[in-house]
Order: structure tokens, then C-alpha cells, then sequence
């Protein structure tokens, strides 16, 4: 069940990343029917989670094509860790995150177990489930200004709230992978 | 409210609404060509503020791309007459 936490302090439980995730699949194959699927990729047996009735996974992204534009900002800098120094704040970020090589994929448990804190835009961390480094959108910040996108929802309609999390959220960082909305999606949480 | 002239040549109405702890500005609505761009409105906005790192946002709702025509904006998100678009200094990513 979804609930309002979505709408109040610009996070997102991992009950409400599950059912935002899947609508936005859902809603992409229907607007974007040009790019391929995301696909939910379960985890739901890592780690022993299925035995607590816990389901796991992310979204998948795979064969598209990434701008070049990305590939230049990143060799500009901003992961370069002699040049940007982390500090020692170890952050757990209720928020979904994307990370991209080859493959883009939105997860949510890895921000659950905390990581190091970074001034750079880009991380290079573990994937949560595929245990290799991939580019990470950094997530601080992320609660704050969708805070602001998601300040018209009517908290009485939680649901609706988390549908619209996804899409909003993916408004802005998709963007910094050259991942563009189409507007009848945008207009589906008008 | 836009004009009614043809799609191509129109005038788009942008109204700039502050959020958070951003200043307001003194003319919160200006007209700007419908085939422009939406980032001559980012970096109009980043003039009028002197800040380099912006959080500009539609409808409270979304970020469009920086590429996005104004007309496009306007077309589907547009109401009475005028495009809204919300801006807030804050904008961190790490």
C-alpha cells in the first residue's frame, strides 16, 4: 500500500519506489514506445530477503544510446577523488537513484545502506545487486527539490503522489543521461 | 496570453514564480519568442539572479530539457494565457 511519505518530505519508502517503478515502466512502454522497456529486474532472493517477505530489485534500462555530451562532462571531472576529496559523512538517502554503464538502471536499497559522502555530481560506488562500479548520480539533494515538484499533490491521494514521484524525479536526472520525458507522460501527472 | 499569431512567429507569455528562498523578480512576466529555446529562459533567469546553479521547473511538476522549444511548453502545459515556470536557488547534488 502506498502511503504519503512521498508527497511530505521528498522521499520514497521502498514499498513506494516498487509501485512508482512499476507505473513508470509502465507508463514509458506506453509514451515511449520508441526507446526499449525499462524492465523490473527482481533481486527478491538476494541475500535471503524472500524469506522475510521483502521484495527487492531495480529498473533496467538496457541498449540505448548515451550522448556524447555525458561521456565529456565526465572526464571533466567531478570523479576524480585526489581532486575532490570525500568527506567521512557516511548518508542514507531514501531516494532512488540511477546508475548508468551500458546499462541504466534505477535502484533504491543501495542508498539504505549508506556510502560516503562526495561534493562531486558523479559517484563511482558498487551496484547494489550486479557488485561492480557504475556511474551514480549522486542522491543528496534529491528530497529537497522534490520536495518542490511534488508540492501540488493532495496528500489524501498518497497513490497518487508516488506515481507521480517517478516521473518527476526522472524529469531532472534524466537529463544528466540525455533521457528526455515525452510530454503526454509529463501531462499524465498534471 | 500568447498571441494568436501563426505557431511559428508567436509570442510565448512566461510567468517566473520564486520558490523557496529565491528572490523575486521585479517583472515576474515577459514575452519571449515561442521558437526558442526553454534554456534562454534558464539563462535569463541565472542573469537576473547572478547564480550559476538554478532549479527551474514547470507547472510544479517537472524539469524540461534545456532543448525544449517554448511553443511545445506552452502547447501542453500552458494555462490562461501564459506558461508558469517556477525557479529555486537551491539545487544540490552532493
Amino acid at each position: 500500500m502506498a502511503s504519503n511519505q512521498a508527497t511530505c518530505d521528498g522521499s520514497l519508502s521502498l514499498i513506494d519506489f516498487q509501485i512508482a517503478a512499476n507505473d513508470f515502466a509502465e507508463k514509458w512502454k506506453k509514451f515511449n514506445s520508441a526507446y526499449p522497456e525499462w524492465l523490473w529486474i527482481d533481486c527478491s532472493n538476494r541475500l535471503g530477503f524472500a524469506a522475510h517477505g521483502v521484495i527487492d530489485g531495480y529498473l533496467s534500462l538496457q541498449n540505448v544510446f548515451i550522448r556524447r555530451s555525458l561521456e565529456e562532462e565526465r572526464d571533466e571531472g567531478g570523479c576524480n577523488d585526489d581532486e575532490e576529496p570525500f568527506d567521512n559523512a557516511t548518508l542514507v538517502c531514501i531516494v532512488p537513484v540511477m546508475m548508468e554503464i551500458n546499462i541504466i538502471s534505477m535502484s533504491y536499497t543501495a542508498l539504505r545502506t549508506g556510502f560516503q559522502c562526495s561534493t562531486s555530481m558523479y559517484r563511482i560506488p558498487e551496484h547494489p545487486y550486479l557488485n561492480r562500479p557504475w556511474y551514480m548520480l549522486h542522491p543528496c539533494g534529491t528530497s529537497e527539490w522534490m520536495k518542490l515538484l511534488l508540492v501540488g499533490v493532495d496528500n489524501s491521494m498518497a497513490t497518487n503522489g508516488t506515481e507521480r514521484y517517478m516521473i518527476s524525479w526522472f524529469s531532472v536526472v534524466g537529463q544528466v543521461f540525455g533521457l528526455k520525458l515525452p510530454f503526454e507522460m509529463l501531462k499524465s501527472i498534471g | 496570453m500568447a498571441s494568436d499569431s501563426p505557431i511559428a512567429s508567436r509570442k510565448v507569455v512566461v510567468h517566473l514564480r520564486a520558490t523557496g528562498d529565491a528572490p523575486i523578480l521585479k517583472q515576474a512576466k515577459f514575452k519571449i519568442a515561442g521558437t526558442d529555446k526553454f534554456s534562454k529562459v534558464i539563462d535569463f533567469l541565472r542573469r537576473q539572479l547572478h547564480r550559476e546553479t538554478l532549479f527551474v521547473y514547470v507547472n510544479s511538476a517537472f524539469s524540461p530539457s534545456p532543448d525544449e522549444l517554448v511553443n511545445d511548453l506552452y502547447d501542453n502545459f500552458g494555462f490562461d494565457g501564459k506558461l508558469v515556470v517556477n525557479y529555486a536557488c537551491s539545487m544540490a547534488w552532493g
